[in-house]
């Protein structure tokens, strides 16, 4: 392995180890709670944080101005240079739960800016990743791994069996699913629970989404039984298991993980549209996909470009489950797994 | 011969599965195409409830499949509550102009991405790919709701482009070179956009089944027989990686129809997309039902391509 | 034949010009003849039969393309005369006796007499038809009877008094009986004229008619040779040559659309686009309005639907909440409606206290502008046997903890917020609100069909500056009494509600029928089974260039009179 290599797994994994740590310490790690709502800050950029002061003199301590609607414009902010609002760290909230950072009241460190509700961006991104990291890599998981299953299935039997399976996912590809979600909305209680709704999401999800990694699989599985050498391994009398665990599994995977790495966001954003149908985390709970479904509002996309953060955060995601992707592919084909 | 034959039978079949299931899904979501009606406070249940009987609405659901299908072997294709007329015209055209932008967004997708995948794969790891990755890695991220309003907002603020629609107001008074000079130009937008968000996609399945084929014996063993890189990559490598690709360029065949919802919406394309979706949200189960068969059709269609293209790449695979 | 009978209006049409007063003030029509006008839709029409129209797409071209006997002035609210040049009372308020124009034709030149109107009444009226305003025309328990006196002049009898007079007219476009009547006979009206008919087979009053569709694109109107109206100074109109409009799905886009200049006209703007396109309106050319309060009403309610029977439980042991006005007293008190103007709004919109919002003549001016008051909110449900847990959760007399789920429309962009910021209202009072989003279809079977609901922000648009229209949601036994649409006893003030609105039907006296309609107001305040909420101002753009625009309250707040808008040359 080149050391440009490894350090681009490296960084891959450590940005995904971070956030996944941190998605589990929201508890801790986000100034304030994901609903806590501050209604004279809508749309508030983020805090300037400020290391000198207007008399020119430095500080180690980092410290903020207050955030204050300019009289007559609505949604117009300036700092309030009057009062400075050092950061501080281990603080505790007013129903005196630990946090890592904050400041004073009435001022609030918003580092990513607010929302529509004037509630603080990064905590909702932390408190968003715990759903949407989890629930975009569990239904991947599923929809490719059950299509892995499928297609291979169907590509190295051949036969009715491929006949039977690709005819079911021809069906599955064309049936209106929303029909089928909208019924099993009606039959559920109305107040789903988040934890509910989660388990929920991962379960649709990746169910309808096997067809199409499937019939990706197959094309891999077909291309790889008809090279020369699986013919030839065949002809040795090796066992059907060997050949497909030595020579066809390893293409078919790559074909998966490629997959993976392609679902992961899009099931992310998937949610948004499942939201809509009351299937996905209902307000105030943050999830990424509801936080990017803000930006499909042409005011929020121009203008508050703070908002554009859940799409940087999950574009991170994405090239970094590529890479782990890539690297298991690599390894997979050189044969060491 | 007995081949083709038998895919149009599965076909058929299919079709078949599909409206069956389709109306006992749409028969089990609350609500039916004259609910929509009862939240206005103008209209009375009265007038609601003889919608309903009108329509057959309130007839048992096998009695409205066999009514549908009756209306499907007449040419009408069902019957719209919503527009209080068959579904067939009301598809027809919309389908086509749909069919324009999804094609030559598939074309432009494909034609970039094939290229630019090979190349990424011939150079794995160096700046030109990772900028590849994470241009790609970015249109993941974002939906394309988002990426057509950026495209609007673009056409808005510059108007080198209309922002909307599929022809001008004097369209009917162009020449012939003007119409489609005015054609290419309203298409320009949503053909992009939609390329955008299928170029990810196709660049990374393209640039991961080369470098595999990169890797394999015999393009190993081609290399060691010094044949130029350049053919190495395009004469050898990118056709032992076409197979699994086959697959992919059936499923965005299949997608052809029903892949662009949005971005009609977002930029007023006369497509099936506006009219699918408000059918989809007001129940107009017949205009569903009709749009989904004629995308099973491009199912269907993509899918035969798909096996055909690898049965031609690779007769053994006949035996499958 | 049908050309000849064109050709000669056509002559008619041009020969009232021969006094040299009139002359000059052609002059003026002229120059403001000629242009086209370009507008949005939504989305495409779903058909052009005034009969069976629904969606407000269709009912929008429906509107440019047909004419009503009597017509509501949508700025001063005022009946005017259209069709009808004037009208008699008489018979204690049961007899209208209407005179039409003389010399009516419709778009395709056929002569439009008291044949027609009582056609179309027919048509309105008859059973099978199942038009969706019928019911607007059963008076007294009784279908109104239409009867022809001659070509001019047409008879209305009433069962009973009616107190919205004359205004019931504006509501009913007057339909051709020479194209329609061969689909009536065979029973077809309701699906004719669908959107693929071919312009000549359409005709009506108004001063457009179509000349070209494209599927899911747009439509093109042209001037209506025929049109009875003339200006001031006795110029024929309108004065534009075409009426275009284009199906634009996407609010975003219409914005947008109307700012590249594709659009001459943009309405409902939401507030972020009215705001933005504020900016740089003069030098884009373009003039925006803020219009003032509308109609539009949101509003939450609770379900006290009478759930007998039903294996709802849990729910019914919520609705001994819900059925309390102190309760729902104290969920009002509790509500920052001032929030929801400027979080939902950005401060374009009208806190409500009432379901007549200012955009109404009928809003009740004497009662009090709504105000968040938590203390008074705790102090109702404290003197209702509610109390606070140590850790501030609202419970009830028997100690059970307070919580309900807010059923909302998903993907409205004004409902939502709504719901989130009341989620958080309520929240401080000690309420658990959990709110659950779901597409409409499944809201409507949850509020219509298995009452399977807690409580509900609903909207309505549009409505009409009259309280009739609202009758069906307040009547206990309306059928969009929301809140309670099966009920067991009546409480003494839904008794009394039921008897003043049915009182004010009948009245004739306006300013009576005000009295009548102003105590309603009141009782709904005060017992709040519905909790009105905030009403947007109505916030539309045009061209700058555009003459004689006079944005209105009313739908359709812009080209409602199309006919007169023209365009300001630039000289």
């Amino acid at each position: 392995m080149s050391r440009r290599h490894r350090v681009s797994l490296a960084l891959a994994a450590g940005f995904l180890a971070l956030l996944y740590a941190a998605a589990f310490g929201a508890g801790f790690l986000a100034p304030y709670g994901f609903d806590e709502q501050d209604r004279e800050h809508s749309y508030a950029p983020p805090v300037r944080l400020r290391f000198r002061d207007g008399a020119g003199r430095l500080h180690l301590r980092p410290f903020i101005h207050r955030w204050v609607e300019r009289p007559g414009v609505p949604g117009v902010y300036a700092e309030d240079v009057t009062r400075a609002f050092p950061v501080r760290f281990f603080v505790r909230t007013p129903l005196g739960r630990p946090r890592l950072f904050g400041v004073d009241a009435p001022a609030r460190l918003y580092l990513l800016g607010t929302d529509r509700f004037g509630r603080d961006q990064l905590s909702r991104l932390l408190y968003g990743a715990r759903i949407s990291l989890f629930s975009g890599l569990l239904a991947a998981i599923l929809a490719v791994g059950l299509g892995l299953l499928a297609g291979a299935a169907a590509g190295f039997r051949g036969g009715w069996l491929d006949q039977v399976l690709m005819r079911t996912s021809e069906l599955f590809l064309a049936l209106p699913w929303l029909y089928l979600l909208l019924a099993v909305r009606a039959v559920l209680p109305l107040d789903l629970a988040p934890s509910g709704s989660f388990l929920l999401l991962v379960a649709v999800l990746g169910a309808v989404g096997w067809a199409r990694p499937a019939r990706l699989v197959r094309g891999a599985v077909l291309s790889a039984r008809g090279r020369d050498y699986v013919l030839a391994a065949q002809g040795f009398g090796a066992s059907e298991l060997y050949v497909l665990r030595r020579h066809v599994l390893p293409q078919a995977v790559g074909v998966a993980l490629t997959q993976l790495a392609l679902l992961v966001p899009q099931y992310v954003l998937a949610e948004v549209a499942l939201s809509f149908l009351g299937l996905g985390v209902a307000e105030p709970v943050p999830s990424w996909g509801t936080m990017l479904a803000e930006l499909e509002r042409y005011e929020v996309l121009t203008s508050y470009r703070w908002l554009l953060w859940p799409a940087v955060l999950l574009t991170g995601v994405v090239l970094s489950y590529h890479t782990l992707a890539e690297h298991i592919r690599e390894r997979l084909q050189a044969g060491e797994v | 011969m007995r081949y083709a034959a038998a895919r149009l039978g599965y076909g058929f079949l299919l079709l078949a599965g599909v409206s069956i299931l389709s109306f006992l899904l749409a028969d089990l979501s609350p609500g039916d195409a004259a609910a929509e009606m009862r939240l206005n406070p103008r209209i009375s249940p009265g007038a609601v409830a003889a919608l309903r009987v009108r329509y057959g609405l309130d007839r048992p659901l096998p009695v409205r499949y066999v009514r549908w299908l009756r209306s499907v072997a007449s040419g009408e294709l069902g019957w719209s509550v919503a527009y209080g007329a068959p579904v067939g015209p009301l598809l027809w055209r919309r389908a086509g102009n749909t069919l324009v932008l999804a094609v030559t967004a598939m074309a432009l997708a494909w034609l970039v991405a094939v290229p630019a995948g090979v190349w990424a794969a011939a150079r794995q790891g160096s700046w030109v790919d990772r900028l590849g990755l994470a241009a790609s890695a970015v249109l993941l991220a974002v939906s394309e709701l988002v990426l057509a309003l950026l495209g609007l907002a673009v056409a808005a603020r510059t108007g080198l482009l209309p922002a909307g629609g599929m022809a001008s107001l004097d369209y009917d008074a162009l020449g012939g070179w003007e119409r489609a000079r005015d054609l290419a130009a309203h298409l320009a937008l949503p053909a992009v956009v939609l390329a955008l968000s299928a170029f990810p996609v196709v660049l990374r399945h393209v640039r991961a089944a080369v470098a595999e084929a990169l890797e394999s014996p015999f393009v190993q063993a081609a290399r060691g027989h010094g044949i130029p890189r350049r053919r190495l990559l395009w004469r050898h490598a990118l056709p032992a990686a076409a197979k699994p690709l086959v697959s992919l360029l059936g499923l965005s065949i299949a997608g052809l129809l029903s892949g662009s919802v949005l971005v009609e919406v977002v930029l007023s394309w006369p497509g099936l997309g506006p009219l699918l979706l408000q059918a989809i949200l007001a129940r107009d189960l017949h205009v569903v039902v009709g749009a989904i068969l004629l995308s099973s059709v491009f199912l269907v269609l993509g899918n035969l391509v798909a096996d055909l293209l690898l049965y031609w790449v690779d007769p053994r695979v006949r035996g499958a | 034949m049908l050309l000849a009978a064109g050709l000669v209006a056509l002559a008619g049409c041009g020969s009232p010009a021969g006094k040299p007063a009139a002359e000059a003030a052609k002059a003026g029509g002229e120059a403001r003849r000629g242009g086209r006008l370009v507008a949005a839709l939504g989305s495409e029409p779903r058909t052009f039969n005034p009969v069976t129209a629904v969606d407000a797409a269709s009912l929008g071209v429906i509107q440019a393309m047909t004419a009503n006997l009597v017509h509501i002035d949508r700025q001063d609210q005022e009946a005017r005369p259209a069709l009808a040049e004037s009208w008699k009372v008489d018979d204690g308020g049961r007899r209208y006796t209407l005179v039409l124009r003389p010399g009516l034709r419709f778009s395709d030149g056929h002569p439009a007499t008291a044949d027609d109107v009582v056609f179309s009444f027919q048509v309105y009226l008859d059973e099978k038809v199942q038009s969706p305003q019928r019911d607007l025309l059963i008076v007294g328990g009784q279908p109104i009877q239409v009867r022809k006196v001659d070509d001019r002049t047409v008879e209305f009898r009433l069962a009973a008094p009616y107190g919205v007079a004359e205004r019931l007219f504006d509501g009913f476009a007057i339909l051709p009986r020479h194209l329609l009547a061969q689909a009536y006979q065979a029973g077809t009206l309701a699906s004719a004229w669908g959107i693929d008919t071919p312009p000549a087979k359409l005709a009506g009053l108004g001063p457009f008619r179509l000349r070209e569709r494209r599927a899911g694109e747009r439509l093109v109107l042209e001037r209506n040779p025929f049109y009875w109206k003339r200006d001031a100074a006795g110029a024929p109109l309108p004065y534009l040559d075409e009426l275009v409009f284009l199906t634009v799905p996407n609010a975003d886009a219409q914005a947008l659309r109307f700012q590249a200049g594709e659009l001459d006209v943009a309405d409902r703007l939401s507030a972020e686009s009215f705001d933005r396109l504020s900016r740089d309106a003069a030098r884009r050319g373009l003039r925006l309005v803020d219009a003032g309060p509308g109609l539009d009403l949101n509003f939450l309610f609770f379900n006290q639907n009478d759930l007998a029977g039903r294996p709802l439980p849990a729910l019914r042991r919520r609705q001994e909440w819900f059925r309390q006005t102190a309760f729902r007293q104290a969920v009002s008190a509790a509500i920052d409606r001032d929030a929801l103007v400027r979080v939902v709004y950005r401060g374009r919109a009208t806190p409500l206290n009432s379901h007549e919002t200012p955009g109404s003549h009928w809003l009740d001016k004497a009662l009090p502008p709504p105000r968040q008051a938590p203390e008074e909110a705790r102090r109702l449900l404290r003197g209702a046997g509610f109390s606070w847990d140590a850790a501030g959760a609202l419970r009830d007399r028997a100690g059970e903890p307070v919580g309900f789920t807010l059923l909302v429309v998903a993907g409205n962009a004004e409902r939502g917020p709504m719901a989130t910021l009341i989620q958080e209202d309520l929240r401080k009072l000690g309420m658990d609100v959990r709110i659950a989003a779901l597409e409409l279809q499944a809201v409507l079977d949850r509020l219509f069909t298995s009452y399977d609901y807690d409580a509900c922000v609903l909207g309505l648009d549009g409505g009409d500056a009259d309280p009739n229209p609202s009758m069906s949601i307040l009547l206990s036994d309306g059928s969009h009494h929301f809140w309670r649409l099966t009920h067991g006893p009546l409480a003494p003030w839904e008794t009394e509600v039921d008897h003043l609105l049915k009182a004010q039907l009948a009245e004739r006296d306006p300013a009576q029928r005000r009295r009548l309609y102003d105590r309603v107001q009141e009782i709904v305040m005060e017992q709040r089974p519905l909790i009105a909420l905030v009403t947007p101002k109505v916030l539309v753009g045009a061209r700058a260039a555009l003459g004689n625009l006079r944005p209105a309250v009313l739908d359709d707040h812009l080209l409602w009179n199309v006919e007169e808008l023209y365009w300001r040359r630039q000289r």
